[in-house]
């Protein structure tokens, strides 16, 4: 093993071919790699995804438009709404008591809203239309997966999102709606 | 260069490309067209370098049909990362680099998947088409069997020619490192091949 020895092995290895044929032509595989379309990755767990970040959105737009209107029409919100942790069969649709209640506070929203500014307004139709998003996508995933749990819960979700938006509008009070009325 | 860029594919060939002043400017050019999404002009860029990358491929993987994976992969992430090529570094070495990713990249994922794979290798070792030829592949061949740590840093410095740093840099290593390596690797082919006669 000496320094001569390791002379003549680099000496050597700078002698190997660097530059070698493969024996078939790889193109056709790289062609086909980089000229397929994408295929459209819209999926349930995607329609998901994008759900809860519209809500989300939604959410921390309302705070923000309840926190910066001081004075305004925009009162405390009444108790949360109760929904029992459920597992839902295919077959579900909102309760009588909810769709009332829905009704309701939408039948109040242009009242309320005409009491806001002009900015105020503009934001809150901006968030109901990004929960009402929400809820046709969630529906359209639904419609692949009837049977998804997460996805039932999603909707509920914005269901609730949607009401709690239209309270803090409305300044309505409601008592403790629970999962049975759904 | 555009009436060129009308042609078929198989006018891409290498051998088109005599004068070396020509072909910097057509691998220029088509750069410029490849990072435009021009399939064909990559193509022709493909064409050019491919000997250069299943090389590097082979010599690191010592198996060819990883080393073809591995060129594939590359010239795919080349294709997808066109517009980051800013001309720092010669295209073949920012294609060296994606090749030496690509390699470790599937060394990886072999090695997540060895336990419930049976190795190819065990079972079947097809022989290397390199054209190296007697005493050049006695050493090619002791390569191939060298620790993979140790194979791929001799290769970098002592076949390409890439310093320990540049070496270093490309495997995600120290200098150091790929000094000791070069070391532990130079000792491993000197019992390889003074047993077989070998005279450098």
């Amino acid at each position: 093993m000496t320094e001569e020895f390791d002379d003549k092995l680099d000496s050597a290895a700078r002698q190997l071919a660097t530059e070698i044929s493969p024996e078939r032509d790889l193109w056709p595989g790289i062609a086909e790699a980089i000229t397929t379309p994408q295929r459209s990755r819209w999926t349930p767990m995607l329609a998901q995804a994008a759900a809860i970040v519209m809500l989300v959105g939604a959410s921390s737009a309302v705070t923000y438009i309840a926190t910066k209107n001081d004075g305004g029409p925009i009162v405390s919100v009444a108790p949360e709404l109760v929904f029992e942790q459920a597992a839902f069969g295919s077959n579900y649709h909102l309760g009588p008591g909810f769709q009332d209640a829905r009704n309701s506070l939408r039948a109040e929203l242009d009242v309320e809203l005409s009491r806001l500014s002009l900015e105020a307004r503009e934001d809150i139709r901006a968030n109901l239309n990004l929960i009402h998003q929400a809820i046709v996508d969630i529906n359209t995933a639904l419609e692949q997966e009837p049977d998804n749990v997460l996805l039932q819960q999603k909707l509920l979700r914005a269901y609730r999102e949607e009401l709690t938006l239209l309270r803090r509008v409305g300044g309505l009070t409601r008592n403790v709606m629970r999962r049975n009325d759904i | 260069m555009a009436a060129l860029l009308t042609v078929t594919s198989s006018d891409y060939s290498r051998d088109m490309i005599s004068d070396p002043q020509q072909s910097v400017a057509d691998e220029q050019a088509w750069i410029r067209q490849a990072q435009r999404a021009d399939a064909r002009a990559f193509e022709a860029l493909y064409r050019l370098h491919v000997d250069k990358i299943y090389g590097l491929c082979l010599r690191m993987t010592g198996n060819v049909s990883e080393a073809e994976d591995c060129t594939q992969e590359a010239f795919i992430q080349a294709w997808k990362k066109m517009t980051k090529f800013r001309g720092d570094s010669a295209f073949s070495t920012w294609l060296h680099r994606i090749a030496v990713n690509a390699v470790l990249g599937r060394i990886r994922k072999s090695k997540r998947e060895q336990d419930r794979m049976v190795a190819v290798t065990d079972v079947y070792q097809p022989r290397l088409a390199t054209g190296d030829s007697g005493e050049m592949r006695d050493l090619a061949e002791a390569i191939d069997r060298l620790p993979e740590k140790a194979r791929h840093v001799f290769v970098l410095h002592a076949v390409y020619g890439y310093s320990h740093d540049e070496a270093a840099k490309m495997l995600g290593i120290a200098a150091g490192t790929s000094k000791a390596q070069v070391h532990r690797a130079r000792r491993l082919l000197a019992q390889q091949l003074e047993e077989q006669g070998f005279e450098a």
